[in-house]
């Protein structure tokens, strides 16, 4: 097991206190206790981003350095997003206080505080909204549910806004819909207008207008990366792969996030896109100016997102691609199935994809000409163009971990099932309430995948973890399969702590153990170069 | 900004404690900052450290980036994870390397992956 600094064990963990505070919440003011806060965004990275006060400060100092005019800023900058988001001034005058997202969210189930139940959490930015924008909270104020703006609202929205992976449960047991990642966006814009930000979501989105990718990888190293596991493929299965990189004239772009080629296990899903596409013959090309499917501007301002995902689009349209294919990701694809359209499309420049081995057309997918690879892969599955020998993960007893972003934001519960049940035998879905549309996160997306903010981390992960260790000790799970890069990175010292004993898999990494290639040696090992019958302990 | 003293040795380190020249590096600067980690009290470092040491300076001066640590071991023919072996976190052994801090991301996708 890795080493958590400063983070208490499990069995002190799961003394979750319930008990409200005394006091009203808004005279329970913030208390930034290490391990539960993000650190602050470098001015070096605010300044490439172009983004405004670029500062160095600390959210454990008095004085938070705030532009002189930060009142008016923000109030402002409320008008503006009034104005123009319509679903964000019905999200602050529907919602009755009915309760039923308070126990959804898995950062309040982990830690107790009420502040995070999402109703308090929007109420943080409501109740500016009533004192600022509506008649009864202007004569009532706080009778009305409204409060004064202060430098310690502020303070508060920094460490709560960041206390939420803009998962979007809490809204699927709405009954208004609201969306509350949506607030929390909202929320964090507000705090870019006074230079506050965090380091995790910055620090990508920066390298990424810079390398190409959030990880920095240089264009260079992107193809000495993609040759090295070229290599270990023909070590491992006798079959020497083809590295298409900026090729024009590609029938397919294939677009994945950095963290597949930078880091096990996210690396074995990679070589497993790189086997399959061998194997398919299929014309595509890998991009070094789009190396990167994630978008951090998710989770800095609606304008980043735009920024960030434009660069796909220029590049397929420069290689002269017919459409994209996109890989095992998660936020990208809320990006694409949900913003992309209006914020850059229609990509009409492109056709709308049709699979070259399969004939389908992706009609979902008509507007953005994207699709997500797991509609591909079932589709060859369902159309018998794989040979597959699931016997060759019969070592493994698999669970899935639904994506927060593909699940809620596009609805794709059935593909990466049906993928693993035909490339691996022993399958055992998580409970009911805590897969698919209601999958609990891995409480490290959204911005808050970074060490200094482990325990908040592993308090928003007992959800997850609580139902791994369900399948682990009831059908002897030992892999955890999902489709999501933040994912690869965040469930892996979750299962550590919470089900240790659990390894992380991304599925095309089984697609590809189970994939019989033409030509192919007898096969030893799997991609991980361990001894395909058993589990190295 | 802090300077680490080691033998006759001055090097300059910022406040986290890597080394801020590039070219300051050798390999009782290794010996060093590895002390000062609390990875090793030995001095030289095992060979099997110094060969990962190397390797990895080589590889940011070429890619101005943390390596692929497959590639890393295979590379060195040594085991698959060695860089986990022989400095229990890798980070560590990039610091012990003389390179600068990597970007907060890099710290998520390697810290726990053991």
């Amino acid at each position: 097991m890795s080493e958590l600094d400063g983070v208490p064990k499990p069995e002190e963990l799961l003394k979750i206190d319930y008990q409200p505070p005394r006091k009203g919440w808004m005279d329970t003011p913030v208390n930034f206790k290490p391990g539960t806060y993000n650190y602050p965004a470098a001015s070096k990275n605010h300044k490439i981003l172009e983004l405004p006060f670029p500062r160095e400060w600390s959210p454990m100092e008095e004085d938070w350095k705030l532009p002189e005019n930060w009142k008016e800023i923000v109030v402002n900058g409320i008008a503006e997003r009034l104005s123009k988001y319509r679903s964000f001034k019905v999200f602050m005058d529907i919602c009755v206080r009915c309760g039923a997202c308070a126990d959804k969210c898995h950062f309040f189930l982990g830690s107790g505080d009420p502040k995070n139940m999402p109703v308090l959490r929007a109420e943080l930015l409501r109740s500016i909204y009533r004192k600022e924008f509506t008649a009864a909270g202007k004569v009532l104020g706080k009778l009305a549910g409204g409060r004064e703006l202060t430098p310690t609202v502020i303070k508060e929205w920094f460490y709560y806004f960041y206390q939420c992976t803009e998962c979007r449960r809490c809204s699927v047991f709405c009954p208004y819909g609201i969306d509350t990642a949506e607030i929390t966006m909202i929320g964090r814009e507000l705090l870019y207008l006074l230079g506050l930000g965090i380091n995790w979501a910055l620090e990508p989105a920066a390298k990424c207008f810079m390398t190409g990718n959030h990880l920095g990888v240089y264009p260079h190293t992107l193809k000495d990366t993609l040759e090295f596991f070229a290599d270990d493929i023909e070590d491992i299965t006798g079959v020497r792969v083809e590295i298409p990189l900026n090729k024009k004239g590609a029938d397919i772009l294939f677009v994945t996030p950095s963290g597949d080629y930078f880091a096990d296990p996210g690396t074995f899903t990679c070589m497993g896109y790189l086997i399959l596409f061998h194997e398919l013959g299929l014309n595509y090309t890998w991009s070094t100016y789009a190396s990167e499917g994630g978008n951090f501007g998710l989770f800095t301002s609606h304008e980043m997102i735009k920024r960030l995902n434009a660069k796909i689009y220029a590049e397929a349209k420069r290689l002269g691609v017919k459409w994209i294919l996109g890989g095992e990701c998660g936020h990208m694809w809320r990006v694409i199935h949900q913003y992309m359209d209006t914020m850059n499309g229609p990509a009409d420049f492109l056709q709308e994809p049709v699979s070259p081995i399969t004939g389908t057309k992706f009609e979902n997918a008509k507007s953005t000409k994207m699709v997500h690879i797991m509609e591909f892969t079932a589709d060859l599955i369902k159309h018998n163009k794989l040979k597959l020998d699931p016997s060759r993960n019969d070592k493994l007893k698999v669970t899935f971990h639904d994506s927060c972003n593909p699940a809620r934001a596009m609805g794709i519960f059935e593909e990466p099932r049906y993928v693993i049940r035909n490339v691996c035998k022993e399958f055992y879905d998580m409970p009911e309430n805590t897969i698919k549309e209601k999958t609990f996160c891995c409480a490290g997306g959204a911005g808050l995948g970074n060490d200094e903010n482990m325990e908040m981390r592993l308090r928003g992960g007992l959800p997850r973890g609580n139902a791994v260790k369900y399948v682990q000790e009831k059908h002897g799970v030992n892999r955890l399969a999902c489709m999501c890069a933040i994912d690869r990175a965040t469930l892996v010292p979750l299962c550590d702590y919470w089900a240790p004993g659990v390894q992380v898999t991304g599925i095309h990494e089984m697609v590809a153990n189970a994939l019989v290639l033409k030509g192919e040696k007898e096969r030893e090992t799997d991609l991980r170069g361990e001894p395909l019958k058993e589990l190295e302990e | 900004m802090p300077i680490i003293t080691y033998k006759n040795l001055k090097v300059q380190v910022d406040d986290e404690g890597y080394l801020v020249n590039f070219e300051d590096w050798n390999e009782d600067v290794a010996c060093a900052i590895a002390e000062r980690e609390g990875i090793s009290h030995e001095c030289p470092l095992a060979q099997e450290k110094i060969d990962i040491l190397r390797f990895m300076r080589e590889y940011y001066k070429k890619h101005n980036s943390f390596p692929l640590l497959r590639a890393v071991c295979k590379n060195l023919h040594q085991p698959k994870n060695c860089t986990y072996e022989q400095f229990p976190d890798p980070i560590k052994a990039w610091k012990i390397a003389g390179l600068p801090k990597p970007t907060t991301e890099v710290f998520a996708y390697i810290r726990h992956n053991s």
